[in-house]
């Protein structure tokens, strides 16, 4: 762990399984790891080597077969519905590939959608002031670009002040100057917020703008690495 | 083993995918179906059954009634132009005793030929066997008496004809097409509890009503291609001088014109029903197939790249309506033939046709299946064209981002008082105008239908209250066999319990308006009548006047006359007097308007000053039997009845009818409305899986997203109940008019409960949808929905 060395995950010999018998598939086959507050991590790894699987089970939207993953006190892997709803609502920001955002909401009410339920929120303008998008404020949908849109899906996902931002190939359906104002926002807020952050990339090269980088195969862990320094995204050339 | 082509095994694993919403669909179609399947069958079998009856049992086409002819004129009628066969009879009004029963029971009294079979309104042996002609004692009567009063072949009936008490023994149960419909005189419905039919011999009932060697009573087949108007004048012309009150058609007869009005009522809601149901469909189907092909986008420009041509494609999503439609087509054939069954069960009940069963032909199933595949292309087309037209190209590439405008300044501003949820709810709404008014509309013709349906049972029993209650206001009506001198009512005010007594003078008459004719009865009442008032439309009376005629509202419109004209009044016995009357008022009575007069202004009208034909009276109830007892005793009084009676069975024959209507329109309503609200709620949902996904991410919970999917349809129901609730009492009013018969007019009469059931209904069966769909909230698999492309 670097940063701070408060674990905000804490998770033990995780498993699932996805079928059984023949069919089984093992998506994680027992991951041990620990995250610390305000830490940018960055995960790598062919497709199917678990690292989306274990982003569901972290941000309480599938439930690991066994072993335990701690959210502070709170094991995921056992927690009733509601509490891993409240959870997911107070909590997490998630960032996904394809934007999801409301097509009929303008950009700020769909960042207004969070804040009017989140209990510390930042006014929505704000929140989309920081990913560069102040002047889109009533835009809808079809009327931003992908990035735009992406962005949008960033200032959503950080508008409440998560303590966990959780990013699913961000930059996958996007262009290189995109993708890095996508990346931007993203360290922004990790910096500015201080909010713990998971970004999954197939892309090796943006694995440098995190404080640690976890290779996954096969549902392991294949190594675990700490870049001594975070380049911007600025910085970065794919 | 047959193999079926690829689309066709995809066509069947997506209409298995999409099951629920076929069923939706279909059940929509199968009400429109099963309602012209059921009218349209019914309407089949009604007439066949009657036409075959008429035919196989001769129908009279004209009857005559005179006060008495010699026998050898029956020969000359018979060579009259037009007239094919006659029978010449003996008819009267009798009393009966019936064990057990103290209300007076009359009975019509018909003779048979010695020697055989009436030539026109021949009768049928249902039980037992024909008068021996050598026995003056055996008769038949007819089915529906005998079985309303449990009598069976060898029982014992006490008549009083013509003042004289006679023992009459029961051979045979029979029917006849004359009495399908057999009714007392001066009644409108049947209480066959209270009046039967009695076949005797000729010669007896002659001797029993002094007519002996003479005949009272004709009844006419006319020769094909004959005009009834010029056969009808000959008729009167020949018996005028015998006393002849007036030869008339079918639609003068009782029975025939009630089951003329039955098929008229079951023609109109075949043709009037079933579209309402259909139009529903139509617009279901549109929105189910227009969200398939959107769905399918992709696959539709996959299929064209490999090279399947616009018709294949148009082909394959065509054959999804068509199934809905066989679906439809099938559930509503099974349904109809089983309501029409139980239909004509209702219908034997009241009308005594033999043979009388659900039996629709060929064409009526052929067309059902047309009318439902009809409906299913005209919904299908736009969604199949749109289809079959798409550029492969633009069918392969995402579709683009459905894009919500600014709604325009008012609604944006009431939009950004709202939260957000609700804010995606109105913005929907808005965007998909013709989806949510097709959803709207839908569920207001359900309810609609609903209300409409609930009025007619009100509204029946508004006529009886109002008939019986407000215009009637006698006990009993003591009928007189025939026209008396006024010095009867004496005798009648002595009878025991008797309170009060007013007169009734009722008499054919031929009306004449320019080149309009009509004949009608015309009731002579007195000025001030306490017992049978007329009533104007705010149910105020409206007294009858000696300066003129008061006629009711149908028969002023069939002469096309108003108040100030002049009608031309025949009468069709006694002196044939003519006299030229002003119309003074038109009145709106429920059942079977006549015409009316002042009886002095009647009597002077008709040279026939003093004469009643029949006294009401208030009594003292506690007298009945007494009374019951006593006109007995009056030769002269051929009938009587109590109001009480009458009254019950009315509402009993219209609540047996009202009941099955109104219980099986809650269930088509609620399917209606069930099946729009699912079909909508379906689309919403699909449509919003993924924002729905969304929000369950973002950490809305089940109950939150569960909102906007059942907000959207919430605020389509409360726009539609109102709209619905004033459709409906449109509908009733306009429907009510259209099954106006010449006996019945059906007044609009509501109660709040009508709406209030309805809406309780309707709203029940949306809101049942609904949650029926919003059970996907539970199983959304969030990852799946927010990792796949848009």
């Amino acid at each position: 762990m670097s940063r701070e060395q408060t674990p905000v995950f804490h998770l033990v010999d995780l498993r699932k399984v996805y079928g059984d018998g023949e069919a089984a598939v093992h998506a994680l086959r027992g991951v041990d790891l620990a995250i610390a507050e305000g830490e940018l991590l960055v995960l790598l790894g062919p497709s199917g080597s678990g690292k989306s699987t274990l982003l569901n089970v972290l941000g309480g939207l599938d439930r690991p077969t066994s072993g335990s993953c701690f959210f502070r006190d709170i094991d995921l892997a056992s927690a009733p519905d509601a509490d891993v709803t409240r959870y997911r609502r107070q909590h997490v920001g998630f960032v996904f590939q394809f934007y999801n955002l409301i097509a009929s909401l303008t950009a700020q009410e769909n960042v207004e959608l969070v804040t009017e339920v989140a209990p510390d929120p930042m006014p929505a303008p704000e929140a989309l002031e920081l990913v560069g998008l102040g002047k889109r404020l009533h835009h809808f949908p079809a009327q931003l670009s992908g990035g735009e849109q992406q962005r949008v899906a960033i200032a959503r996902a950080i508008a409440k002040r998560p303590k966990v931002l959780l990013c699913d190939e961000p930059t996958g359906a996007l262009d290189v100057a995109t993708g890095v104002h996508v990346l931007e926002a993203i360290v922004t807020a990790n910096d500015k917020l201080r909010t713990t952050t998971l970004l999954i990339t197939h892309n090796a090269d943006i694995a440098r703008i995190g404080d640690r980088v976890v290779r996954f195969a096969d549902g392991h862990i294949r190594s675990i690495e700490s870049n001594e320094r975070r380049i911007a995204p600025a910085e970065l050339s794919w | 083993m047959i193999r079926l082509a690829t689309l066709d095994r995809k066509l069947l694993r997506d209409l298995q995918r999409l099951r629920a919403q076929a069923i939706a669909v279909s059940a929509v179609l199968a009400c429109g179906v099963t309602l012209f399947v059921m009218a349209t069958g019914m309407y089949d079998s009604l007439e066949r059954a009657r036409n075959d009856y008429y035919d196989s049992a001769r129908m009279a086409d004209v009857a005559v009634s005179v006060v008495r002819a010699p026998d050898p004129v029956a020969n000359d009628l018979a060579e009259l132009p037009g007239v094919n066969a006659l029978e010449a009879r003996v008819t009267g009004i009798g009393l009966l005793d019936l064990a057990g029963k103290s209300d007076p029971v009359s009975a019509r009294l018909v003779s048979l030929p010695p020697d055989r079979h009436p030539r026109v309104n021949d009768v049928l042996l249902r039980a037992g066997r024909w008068p021996d002609p050598t026995r003056d004692d055996e008769v038949l009567i007819n089915e529906a008496f005998a079985e309303a009063n449990y009598l069976a072949p060898g029982a014992q009936l006490r008549a009083l004809i013509y003042g004289r008490y006679r023992q009459l023994e029961v051979v045979g149960i029979a029917s006849s097409p004359e009495f399908v419909f057999a009714v007392a005189p001066g009644a409108l419905l049947p209480e066959p509890e209270r009046f039967g039919v009695v076949w005797m011999g000729r010669e007896a009932l002659g001797r029993a009503f002094d007519v002996d060697g003479a005949f009272n009573d004709v009844v006419f087949r006319l020769a094909p291609g004959a005009d009834i108007r010029d056969t009808i004048l000959a008729i009167d012309t020949r018996l005028a001088r015998h006393g002849g009150r007036g030869a008339y058609g079918r639609d003068r007869m009782l029975s025939a014109q009630f089951l003329a009005d039955e098929l008229n009522s079951l023609r109109t809601m075949a043709s009037i029903l079933p579209p309402i149901f259909l139009l529903v469909a139509v617009f279901l189907l549109n929105v189910s197939l227009s969200r398939l092909v959107a769905t399918e986008r992709s696959n539709i420009g996959l299929l064209k790249s490999f090279g399947y041509g616009d018709v294949s494609i148009a082909l394959h999503y065509g054959k999804f309506a068509i199934v809905f439609a066989l679906l439809g087509a099938a559930l509503g054939v099974i349904a109809g033939s089983y309501l029409g069954g139980y239909m004509a069960a209702l219908y034997s009940k009241v009308y005594r046709i033999p043979n009388l069963a659900f039996d629709a032909e060929l064409h009526v199933y052929v067309w059902a299946v047309l009318v439902s595949l009809g409906a299913a292309i005209l919904g299908a087309a736009q969604a199949v064209l749109r289809a079959a037209r798409l550029p492969p190209a633009a069918a392969l590439a995402p579709p683009a981002p459905v894009s919500f405008g600014r709604l325009g300044q008012g609604i944006e501003t009431a939009a950004r008082s709202l939260d957000g949820k609700t804010r995606m709810v109105a913005r929907r709404i808005a965007r998909f105008p013709r989806r949510s008014a097709t959803t709207v509309v839908g569920i207001m013709l359900a309810l609609a239908l609903l209300i409409t349906s609930q009025h007619f049972p009100i509204s029946m029993n508004h006529i009886v209250d109002v008939t019986f209650g407000v215009s009637q206001r006698m006990d009993a009506t003591l009928t007189f066999a025939e026209t008396a001198d006024d010095r009867i009512l004496n005798e009648v005010g002595r009878l025991p319990g008797v309170v009060s007594v007013e007169p009734l003078r009722a008499t054919e008459v031929i009306l004449t308006a320019g080149s309009r004719q009509r004949r009608d009865t015309l009731m002579g009442l007195t000025e001030g009548a306490y017992l049978y008032r007329l009533l104007d439309q705010n149910m105020a009376a409206v007294d009858v006047r000696p300066d003129g005629i008061t006629l009711s509202n149908n028969l002023a419109s069939k002469l096309g006359v108003t108040v100030g004209d002049t009608v031309s009044v025949q009468a069709t016995d006694g002196h044939r007097a003519h006299a030229d009357l002003t119309v003074v008022a038109v009145v709106k009575p429920y059942l079977a308007g006549a015409a009316y007069m002042e009886l002095d202004a009647l009597g002077r009208a008709l040279r026939e000053p003093g004469r009643v034909s029949a006294a009401y009276v208030l009594m003292d109830r506690s007298e009945r039997d007494a009374l019951n007892r006593e006109v007995k005793e009056i030769p002269m009084i051929a009938g009587v009845s109590f109001l009480d009676n009458a009254s019950a069975s009315m509402r009993k024959m219209l609540n047996e009818g009202s009941g099955f209507f109104a219980y099986m329109f809650v269930v088509f309503s609620c399917l209606m409305a069930g099946g729009v609200a699912y079909s909508a709620a379906r689309v919403t949902f699909a449509e919003q899986e993924r924002d729905l996904a969304t929000l369950r991410v973002l950490g809305f919970s089940r109950r939150e997203v569960s909102y906007v999917l059942l907000a959207e349809i919430g605020a389509l129901l409360l726009v539609a109940l109102p709209a619905g609730a004033v459709l409906g009492a449109l509908l009733s009013r306009w429907l009510m008019a259209q099954f106006q018969t010449e006996l019945f007019t059906f007044p609009y009469v509501t109660e709040s409960s009508a709406y209030g059931r309805s809406v309780l209904f309707v709203a029940a069966a949306v809101i049942g949808a609904a949650l029926a769909v919003r059970r996907g909230v539970d199983r959304l698999d969030l990852v799946s929905v927010l990792k796949s492309r848009e």
